[in-house]
């Protein structure tokens, strides 16, 4: 027996053995014992709820709920408002972490200055007091009766009403594709091979281009109106509240301007860290090529930096996406919010948290999977980033 | 190069030349310039010029001001300091949180440096904070822990966190390293799972839902459960941290203490962990600059932390519309303590760099 | 080399084992949860000589609040106040435990609060999904909704297409869900969870409507300080018993919650206050009135109880009128009347149980 016990293999084995179990006899025991607790207490427990219909509703939601339907429908709806006010928010923390890095590596000393004002301030005062302060600030916005009126653009303190194209559900994405076609086919004429004419003279040709997809794109649009309706649903004052258009509702833009801002300070300071990563020979070296100044920052210093700040920028988005669960402190109705309403009202805590941490789970690991990937995709070859 | 004082043309032409130096630069200077002055006039009129501040007037004299309203701080600032400590034991409280001060101070000086002073340095702190708070011993009165609040709770579960988070850490990623394929596997399972919560949600189950998990003997308080996964999640980013600098020791290092013989214990603690803290060691100040800031979370699993001290200072019948002075106020403190850790964060980065020159 | 790694497995096992044997071993035992079991509730409390009570979290003004010293003030308060005097014999010996509304039922369901109240509802759900156990409902009041007055709503019918602002995770989440289905109109809900951020919401005009428990509502008005600004509109949602919540399967801990709620309210019905409850003690009017204080015994043993506990209680906390109107009536900022919340001799509908 001892003699066994001294064989490396064998010894490592059971340690593994060992570890697994432990990790699993604590899950199980866990488990085992909530079922006890809760039979003891007679309270009901398993699945069964999510086909159940809720009974309230949500006060934000991308796609319809109302008070008959299902809890399983709820915890989508959940998840897809996370997952919009994430992605959202992610886009308005990029740009915002873009220009605040751009200001601080700038040469300019005061926009120098104010970049790092910004960033000294926003990153140093939690998440939640900001979510806070301006959730205070868009609801005291003017009543709808006094909004600010920005052409057809209304703020008011029932969030912000912009005009919506009111086409068919077609000719809105045929006319959205012909939009992304404008900017695309000139880019690839500008690279291709195909034609015969070398780049220098392709000029004419991809401005022709671009404006025909426009125009093509405003036709499209045009052509998708409904009868008698106006091709915009602009807002307007009806009763109580803004009709028409688009809302925004003040929760969601509380949010969104919370993590766009506290995101952009963190984003500006791994652009700044990015820029530095590229080696001044490799600047230098474009200089001495001739290239304009805007040659060298778009295809020498931003391809280079974004390949030193994806890694970390990965890990940033994953925070940011955790970050929406801070809706619940100002009634945004996201996945967690939905969650914890339904351990409140149906008392069904365990499976509600275990399904929490699935999405979460499924949402993150698959974000990283994603950002892993695309790293390796874009990696260049040898070592050209000083270290 | 000679020290001379430099002739006013030639002051104004160097500042010329670093503001204005082109038209279109002279325009963003300027823009930029005015959007500073134009903050700091409405932030400063707002706080100061404009602000009532004694606390005699209550909140008629404020309701009747333009700017801040500064007395519902002075009328109610022991209930966001301290939340619902007894009122005659809040010099304890006070006491307690210049211990932690002094404590996360000390840590921050090279001296103090090594894994034993370290250590000494931070039992010694939360064993005389916890005797201070909680009391029972010296003839202090017993306190129980739902009674703490306000900024005292928020550094207890700050420091709480890291005194367990860090040793924690250190052993996931040592286990993460581990050359057992089932066990790195399982330890980085775990890990990269809890990174991928949000801190909310972890918080959300150690408080409601282990309880249930557990025999009633072994669930603790809720402060503490709350504590532990708060610690759990902070272990499992500062895991990834640590084995970041692991990985920054060069892997001869490690051979070369293998052919000598030096056991693992010897090895881990002598040569590896060292060199990987002093590798880790900007990306743990940032770590705990984060997880400061997140104590915050905890209001949402029912704490009396400063935030939610913060709401009851304003939520009694007279003080209820004073509460962007209480989140000012409450804003004001997070600042001091954060910023002034994330400066000494990007001292130290500096000061290695010149280092590793 | 081969040595070598053994050993490195061998330690990193080690450690494995430290780090996981403690809890694994905890586990296995499945020791039940002593407080949770039923009928214990009562050991429990004495044994840990102090009672574990609430579920607010923060202002529910004139319920829970926290004055300038730190303390717990507040009409739900003050009932934890009289069960811990009842069953400990101290005023004092209450632990408030804070707890956000997400939690007051699971909290509850592991022991962590041995009773809510929490201006909580009974609701069927409550009852059976959730394994909850009610007691006498201490207090009565309709749910309601309040307007800002320029929109000059008669009835919540000419709101249609308003905004209104719900607490979250409450029984008015799902009135005001089908009112307004009854109703056909539609509005826009806007929930959050704690109260302070939730009326700031309504009175900073993010809603034109604001639903909550009646009492909360004036209480709410009456702390911004203009309530000519704002109108009670006249429809009633449903009319909500609030209730101690404690759990299932302890019928004792259940009897000890009602008879301390009734006890409070026959001393208003006699007339003894926390002020003359001495001399009528000395003197006892009734042979009833000298069970209820104890003067002849009987009123404690049934309930496992002192038999000078409601004597305690009134001495103590003082009677039901007397904890209304320094937390909520005329000895408070909101000066709210009693309206349903009175005794059935004054026109309101709370009574107590005889005492034979």
């Amino acid at each position: 027996m001892f003699a066994l016990l001294r064989r490396q293999k064998v010894r490592n084995a059971l340690l593994q053995i060992f570890f697994v179990g432990t990790i699993a006899a604590i899950v199980i025991g866990g488990w085992l014992n909530a079922q006890q607790t809760l039979e003891r207490q007679r309270i009901v427990s398993g699945f069964d709820f999510l086909w159940r219909s809720t009974g309230w509703e949500g006060n934000f939601s991308l796609l319809a709920a109302t008070p008959n339907d299902p809890y399983w429908w709820f915890f989508v709806v959940g998840l897809v408002n996370t997952l919009f006010l994430g992605v959202i928010g992610l886009l308005l923390a990029t740009f915002v972490g873009l220009t605040v890095g751009l200001a601080r590596i700038s040469s300019n000393e005061v926009l120098r200055f104010l970049g790092r004002i910004y960033v000294d301030f926003f990153r140093n005062i939690p998440l939640i007091l900001q979510v806070f302060f301006w959730y205070a600030f868009v609801t005291h916005m003017p009543a709808p009766r006094a909004a600010y009126d920005l052409g057809s653009l209304k703020i008011s303190s029932r969030g912000i009403y912009a005009p919506v194209p009111n086409v068919q559900w077609e000719f809105l994405l045929a006319s959205v594709v012909c939009v992304v076609a404008a900017i695309v086919v000139p880019i690839w004429l500008g690279g291709t091979r195909y034609l015969s004419r070398p780049p220098e003279q392709r000029r004419g040709l991809r401005v022709a281009a671009c404006l025909g997809l426009l125009a093509l794109a405003v036709l499209v649009f045009a052509a998708g109106g409904k009868a008698g309706e106006p091709l915009f649903s602009v807002p307007e004052l009806q009763g109580l509240n803004l009709r028409g258009g688009m809302r925004i509702s003040p929760e969601f833009s509380a949010l969104a301007i919370a993590m766009a801002l506290y995101g952009g300070a963190y984003i500006g300071e791994i652009v700044r860290g990015g820029f530095k990563a590229v080696g001044r020979g490799q600047i230098e070296a474009a200089e001495s090529l001739g290239l304009t100044p805007w040659r060298i920052f778009s295809h020498v210093r931003l391809p280079l930096a974004l390949r030193a700040m994806l890694p970390i920028l990965a890990n940033q988005y994953i925070w940011l996406i955790k970050a929406t669960t801070l809706g619940i402190t100002i009634g945004f109705t996201d996945f967690f919010m939905v969650v914890a309403i339904t351990i409140n009202q149906s008392g069904n805590t365990l499976e509600a948290i275990g399904i929490l941490m699935a999405g979460f789970l499924l949402v993150n690991l698959s974000l990283g999977a994603l950002f892993n990937h695309v790293n390796k995709a874009i990696a260049l070859k040898g070592n050209q980033l000083r270290s | 190069m000679m020290a001379r004082q430099p002739a006013a043309g030639d002051r104004l032409s160097n500042l010329r030349k670093r503001f204005f130096p082109t038209p279109l630069q002279a325009a963003l200077s300027l823009a930029s310039l005015a959007l500073l002055v134009t903050l700091a006039w409405k932030i400063v009129d707002w706080a100061i010029l404009s602000a009532v501040f004694t606390a005699e007037g209550g909140p008629a004299a404020c309701k009747a001001a333009e700017g801040a309203c500064w007395s519902v701080i002075a009328n109610r600032w022991r209930i966001i300091m301290f939340g619902l400590y007894p009122y005659d034991e809040q010099w304890r409280s006070a006491l307690a949180c210049l211990v932690v001060v002094a404590m996360i101070v000390l840590s921050c000086l090279p001296a103090f440096w090594t894994g034993k002073r370290i250590a000494a340095v931070w039992i010694v702190g939360v064993a005389l904070f916890y005797g201070l708070m909680k009391g029972g011993v010296f003839g202090l009165r017993y306190i129980g822990e739902e009674a703490w609040g306000g900024l005292a709770l928020t550094l207890f579960i700050f420091v709480s966190t890291c005194f367990i988070g860090f040793p924690l850490s250190i052993v996931l990623a040592l286990l993460r390293r581990s050359e057992l394929p089932w066990i790195s596997r399982v330890t980085g399972l775990i890990i990269d799972s809890v990174r991928s919560l949000p801190l909310i949600s972890i918080l959300f189950a150690f408080a409601v839902v282990v309880p249930f998990m557990l025999p009633g003997w072994l669930q603790g308080d809720k402060l503490y459960r709350v504590i532990v996964g708060s610690a759990l999640f902070f272990a499992a980013y500062q895991a990834e941290i640590v084995r970041g600098g692991m990985q920054g020791v060069a892997h001869g290092q490690e051979e070369a203490a293998k052919a000598l013989g030096i056991g693992y214990w010897h090895r881990v603690s002598r040569i590896l962990l060292p060199q990987a803290m002093r590798n880790a060691l900007p990306a743990t100040i940032n770590q705990f600059v984060i997880s400061f800031k997140e104590t915050s979370l905890v209001i949402v699993v029912g704490f009396f932390e400063i935030l939610a001290s913060g709401n009851a200072a304003y939520g009694t019948g007279e003080w209820t519309f004073a509460y962007v002075e209480v989140y000012a106020f409450i804003a004001l403190i997070y600042f001091v303590f954060v910023y002034s850790l994330s400066r000494y964060g990007a001292f130290l980065e500096r000061r290695m760099a010149v280092g590793a020159r | 080399m081969a040595m070598e790694r053994t050993m490195k497995s061998f330690k990193s096992g080690a450690m494995a084992l430290a780090l996981t044997l403690t809890p694994a071993l905890a586990m296995t035992q499945f020791a039940p949860v002593a407080e949770a079991a039923g009928g214990k509730t009562l050991q429990t409390v004495k044994a840990r000589g102090s009672l574990l009570c609430t579920g607010h979290d923060g202002s529910y003004l004139g319920f829970a609040e926290v004055d300038n010293k730190g303390n717990w003030k507040g009409l739900d308060i003050d009932l934890c106040r009289a069960v811990a005097t009842a069953v400990l014999g101290d005023p004092s010996k209450v632990t408030i435990i804070p707890i956000s509304w997400a939690q007051r039922w699971p909290a509850l369901q592991s022991g962590e609060v041995d009773l809510v109240i929490k201006a909580s509802g009974a609701t069927l759900s409550r009852d059976t999904d959730l394994g909850l156990q009610f007691s006498l409902s201490y207090y009565l009041g309709t749910t309601k909704i309040m307007a800002h007055k320029e929109l000059n709503l008669k009835s919540l019918k000419d709101a249609d297409g308003g905004t209104i602002c719900i607490p979250a995770g409450t029984t008015q989440q799902q009135q005001i869900a089908s009112y307004t289905a009854k109703l056909g109109i539609k509005l826009e809900p806007v929930l959050i969870e704690k109260t302070e951020e939730l009326e700031q919401a309504y009175f900073s005009g993010r809603c034109d409507l604001y639903t909550q428990w009646g009492p909360v509502l004036a209480i709410a008005r009456a702390a911004k300080g203009n309530v000519e600004q704002h109108d009670i509109l006249s429809d009633v949602l449903a009319l909500e018993p609030e209730v101690i919540v404690m759990r299932q399967g302890d019928d004792n801990w259940v009897d000890i919650a009602n008879w301390t709620l009734s006890a409070l309210w026959f001393a208003e019905q006699e007339g003894i206050t926390s002020q003359n409850v001495d001399s009528i003690r000395a003197n006892p009017p009734s042979p009833e009135i000298g069970k209820f204080l104890g003067v002849t015994p009987g009123i404690g043993a049934g309930l496992g109880l002192s038999d000078d506990w409601a004597y305690k209680v009134i001495k103590n906390v003082g009677n039901y009128a007397e904890i209304f109107d320094r937390n909520l009536g005329a000895g408070s900022p909101y000066k709210m009347d009693r309206e349903m919340t009175a005794l059935w001799n004054a026109g309101g509908v709370l009574y107590p149980y005889l005492i034979d």
